[in-house]
């Protein structure tokens, strides 16, 4: 008789607290590559993502771990650890200025974005562009962007995660776009030229 | 419906939501294809991570720091009468080399700890530097640990990793045996991170 082997996360978590190495090591394979992803995105930084993803993994060692599977997934619960840890660190190094002035809950379409930005992201430069443009947002709206547009996070998780109702997380991630759109805007209008600057003092 | 409620009605960019109202405002047509094609665009960065996780080390130090967090519950669960009458003897022991020591004093020798084909767990309390003392058991200090106290109390644990987990500290693989599975130790902090490694077999 074939047995099905545990491949759902809650399986694997009840294997690992009983002290099942193997489901340890599945449900870290399966997952440490989005939650590395995630702190990645969110620090900016390869070394402060690899501390994130052990430090995930060490919570569920724990003998008070915390996680219930009855008020979310797994895979909530580890990025929501991933992100606390990642609050706690940019405490630490104060590296961002939020944008506490914006509303949330309205957003407005209106901007003035070109399709040439667009037309890029066919293209590598484009696509690095985007990259950049998206280390750049505010963590509130890079934070969402990398749950829901790049790790495929549904709006409900990310709303656990985050913390704030599923509307917040929708109007984040409008928000977040239409940044993302201007920002690659910007990336393409060209710079003065050094002719077409005008001198205007020199006291030395 | 107004421009407004359209956009704060959208669930998603990406799917067939209600699009009447961009079929009869020109404006937020061009800006709804404008935000699909950025998620079009998100989705290759995405695609491009695909395969970007923690590095090796990270796995190496969790599965450590699980055997390490396993033992004692292991040992719990199956006492023997015998233990107790064995862990004081073993302590009355040490107190008597101890005394032996402070009675005839002499020049340390430098401690090897060698692993058995199961796991092993050792503590280390000399008061020289834990690192210090690995030069002579080639234990490699892993990339962005912290060092260890030189008071501090260590575990040594077997693990088997992948081979590209030597590539992590600077030692060289061929490329046709990276995937094969190698022995190591690894020691763990007071805090259950890994701090260094030592390979069985060092052979490319």
């Amino acid at each position: 008789m074939n047995v099905k082997p545990p491949e759902t996360d809650d399986e694997l978590f009840v294997l690992l607290r009983g002290g099942d190495e193997a489901a340890f090591v599945a449900l870290y394979r399966k997952r440490q590559a989005s939650i590395y992803r995630f702190a990645m995105h969110v620090s900016g930084s390869a070394s402060v993502a690899e501390d994130v993803a052990q430090e995930v993994f060490m919570a569920l060692l724990r003998d008070g771990c915390g996680f219930d599977p009855d008020r979310g997934t797994l895979s909530g619960y580890l990025y929501g650890i991933a992100r606390k840890l990642l609050l706690r660190q940019m405490e630490r190094g104060r590296g961002d200025v939020p944008l506490e002035t914006e509303s949330e809950e309205k957003v407005l379409p209106g901007l003035a974005v070109t399709d040439n930005a667009l037309d890029d992201l066919t293209h590598r430069e484009g696509i690095e562009a985007l990259r950049r443009a998206i280390g750049t947002l505010p963590r509130r709206y890079r934070e969402v962007v990398v749950l829901c547009d790049l790790e495929e996070v549904d709006y409900a998780d990310a709303a656990g995660v985050l913390g704030c109702p599923i509307g917040t997380v929708r109007s984040r991630l409008h928000r977040a776009r239409a940044l993302l759109l201007e920002k690659l805007n910007q990336d393409r209008q060209p710079r003065p030229s050094v002719s077409t600057l005008k001198p205007i003092r020199c006291f030395i | 419906m107004n421009c407004q409620e359209f956009w704060d009605s959208l669930p998603e960019v990406g799917a067939n939501a209600d699009v009447q109202h961009a079929a009869e405002c020109e404006a937020c047509a061009s800006l709804l294809n404008r935000h699909r094609r950025l998620v079009d665009g998100l989705k290759t960065v995405a695609a491009e991570l695909r395969h970007t996780g923690a590095p090796a080390r990270v796995e190496v130090g969790l599965v450590a720091a699980f055997r390490s967090h396993q033992r004692p519950v292991r040992r719990a669960a199956r006492p023997h009468w015998w233990v107790p009458a064995l862990s004081w003897a073993a302590a009355a022991g040490v107190l008597i080399v101890a005394a032996l020591s402070l009675l005839h004093p002499h020049q340390p020798l430098p401690a090897h700890r060698n692993a058995s084909s199961t796991v092993e767990m050792a503590a280390v309390t000399d008061s020289t530097d834990a690192y210090a003392a690995d030069g002579d058991d080639d234990f490699i200090p892993l990339p962005n640990a912290s060092r260890l106290d030189p008071n501090e109390d260590v575990n040594v644990v077997r693990v088997e990793v992948p081979r590209s987990a030597m590539l992590e500290v600077g030692l060289a693989v061929s490329a046709d045996r990276v995937s094969e599975m190698v022995e190591a130790d690894v020691m763990l902090g007071q805090d259950g991170v890994a701090r260094a490694i030592r390979f069985l077999d060092e052979s490319m």
